[in-house]
């Protein structure tokens, strides 16, 4: 019984995804000709819910977590979603990048509690607004992300601010906007697990990920 | 008669800090209250269980700061006696009587249980007697939420008020965040970023169904029920930039209560349907506060240069949030009726905080672990969990 809900849920998720790629957006070029990052690749359910009392295995058996981040990758490289629109790459990955794997030639960084994009950044947009205007089928997914201080909710929203500046940004240099996706992770997927200064630099910044 | 043995208060004036526009806020650090609660000596139960329930009793009213644990036969004290034997139709008959200082016995009750409600029932006897000695309903009953985990897995744990007996209800490879419980406990609400973008998700507690309640364009964030249940508020930045939107659950239409160009988000309800949000309107996060149809924004917060993660109590007297001082963050609480503002904490990263249902403790986190501290500032309470534990929100009373 637990499976059919699962079953249910993914099938849920996948037509709640399916729907949601198509909205917002016109109608040209048609959608199947459009590289969907969120529902190529292997969708593979990533959410499991359980009734109070019947997880497998006790609490104490989980993986709480130290605070420390293993290589995340919001590039995609856990398989779950978004590679299959990846046909370009415009850097290598730098795997100690503070665990982010990202290369550093699609991370914008900003200034504590501001999302003003720094002059040194514009060369970073520039080069991946070229890339988009030269490769009118690829979608980009700006994600933005916020140091750990503040509160959870507004770094969410603080962080949808920085990916909407640089979206604008990349804008004004001809990106169409049927091109770019913004979503905030807000403090939730720091590049670097310090509680220091030199990490929350590296945290607030805005992926530009394919 | 000592009364008060240890109270150790640190009085912070932050002149100098913030200048003098605000002078005079207190920082009170109460360590411990040592003495001065109602004495009460608990004997080891008799019989034989699995679970130490005097022991279970002894804690909960120990964490309540109310109480003055007392040695056996202890003079001019309350005493708990009692025993659990194996037996009755379900597996376990467990007795207590609550006796008074002066003899006499003031409860006297058994239950006859499974063996997985040794535990449970050890927290029914502490708030029965915690009640009868203090004339307010008590928490040990209760049950928290919180999001554990992180850096690639995420979990959302239920547990119980003392943090014992965690139960993973969602286990996700995608961020998990802003849990919140209906106004029942049957149901949580919280956004996942399953599918990589945040939905909100109201998921029933005891059969893991889930129901998607918001995946609209952009954040869908914040979620937070309204004392009746009917409706739920959150934050959706469809239009453009992040605004409080209020749902009812029964119809399915998203009202828009806010229309500004700054960050609206964080909505929390007081008892008469009017809600409190986080707004950076004004240059800098402060609190608000609008009708229960929108309208005019009123703004609450005044002190520091930093207000968001507004939470009411359920009584609607008091106003939690977080609040920066000299960039450090503490859980600060206002009292609505008297404007009385008062810091909490001193670590200097707490966030999140959720008022317990007797509207007298606020649970937050710190970024890594829980705590709870009372609206006065005197009792302070630490969880004992494992890993990272983080947006701790506190569910009502039991049914």
């Amino acid at each position: 019984m637990q499976n059919s809900i699962r079953i249910l849920i993914a099938a849920a998720s996948m037509a709640l995804l399916a729907s949601c790629a198509s909205t917002g957006e016109s109608t040209d070029p048609t959608p199947q000709d459009v590289p969907q990052p969120e529902i190529t690749g292997q969708p593979g359910q990533e959410a499991y819910s359980y009734a109070y009392g019947q997880a497998p295995g006790s609490y104490d058996s989980y993986d709480t977590g130290s605070g420390t981040y293993s290589g995340y990758s919001s590039g995609g490289q856990s398989g779950q979603s978004g590679q299959s629109g990846q046909s370009g790459q415009l850097g290598q990955p730098m795997a100690g990048m503070g665990g982010s794997m990202v290369s550093a030639d699609r991370i914008v960084y900003f200034d504590f509690d501001s999302a003003d994009i720094r002059p040194e950044s514009q060369t970073i947009i520039e080069s991946n607004a070229g890339y988009l205007r030269g490769n009118p089928r690829i979608i980009t997914q700006l994600e933005g992300h916020t140091d750990e201080r503040g509160s959870r909710e507004y770094n969410i929203a603080l962080g949808e601010r920085r990916a909407n500046a640089v979206r604008q940004v990349m804008s004004a240099m001809g990106v169409s906007s049927q091109q770019i996706r913004v979503v905030s992770y807000g403090e939730e997927r720091p590049a670097a697990s310090g509680r220091d200064e030199q990490s929350h630099a590296l945290n607030r910044r805005v992926e530009i990920v394919y | 008669m000592k009364l008060i043995e240890k109270f150790i208060s640190v009085l912070i004036l932050l002149f100098g800090v913030t200048g003098l526009v605000h002078a005079q806020i207190s920082l009170d650090i109460t360590k411990k209250v040592e003495s001065g609660g109602i004495p009460i000596a608990i004997a080891p139960f008799s019989g034989g269980a699995p679970e130490n329930i005097a022991g279970i009793i002894a804690a909960d009213l120990q964490r309540t700061g109310k109480f003055a644990l007392q040695p056996p036969n202890a003079q001019a004290s309350y005493s708990v006696t009692g025993q659990v034997n194996p037996g009755g139709s379900r597996g376990y008959i467990v007795q207590f009587q609550l006796n008074g200082a002066q003899g006499g016995t003031l409860l006297n009750l058994s239950f006859d249980i499974p063996a997985n409600q040794l535990r449970p029932v050890g927290h029914r006897i502490s708030d029965l007697i915690y009640e009868k000695l203090t004339g307010e309903k008590g928490l040990a009953g209760t049950r928290i939420a919180f999001v554990a985990g992180g850096g690639g897995v995420w979990y959302l744990v239920v547990a119980d008020a003392d943090g014992q007996n965690p139960q993973v209800i969602l286990r996700s490879s995608q961020p998990i965040m802003s849990p919140a419980w209906s106004p029942d406990g049957s149901k949580l609400a919280y956004v996942s970023f399953e599918g990589r973008r945040p939905q909100i998700i109201v998921q029933d507690v005891y059969n893991s169904a889930r129901r998607i309640v918001s995946a609209a364009p952009g954040i869908n964030g914040a979620p937070a029920w309204a004392p009746n249940g009917q409706r739920l508020a959150f934050t959706l930045s469809k239009d453009g930039n992040p605004e409080i939107y209020a749902l009812d659950l029964a119809t399915q239409a998203p009202v828009r209560l806010t229309n500004n160009g700054a960050i609206d988000t964080e909505p929390a309800w007081l008892p008469d349907g009017s809600i409190i949000f986080t707004s950076d309107r004004g240059g800098s996060p402060q609190l608000y506060r609008i009708g229960a149809g929108g309208g005019a924004a009123q703004r609450l917060s005044f002190e520091g240069d930093y207000n968001a993660r507004p939470a009411v109590s359920p009584d609607g007297r008091y106003l939690a949030m977080m609040h920066r001082r000299g960039g450090r963050f503490h859980i600060a609480v206002m009292d609505l009726q008297t404007r009385q503002f008062r810091v909490l904490t001193s670590g200097g990263t707490a966030e999140s905080p959720s008022f317990a249902p007797n509207s007298q403790m606020i649970i937050y986190s710190d970024g890594q672990r829980l705590s709870a501290v009372s609206v006065d500032g005197t009792v302070q309470q630490d969880f004992a969990l494992r890993g990272r534990a983080r947006d701790p929100v506190w569910g009502p009373y039991g049914r």
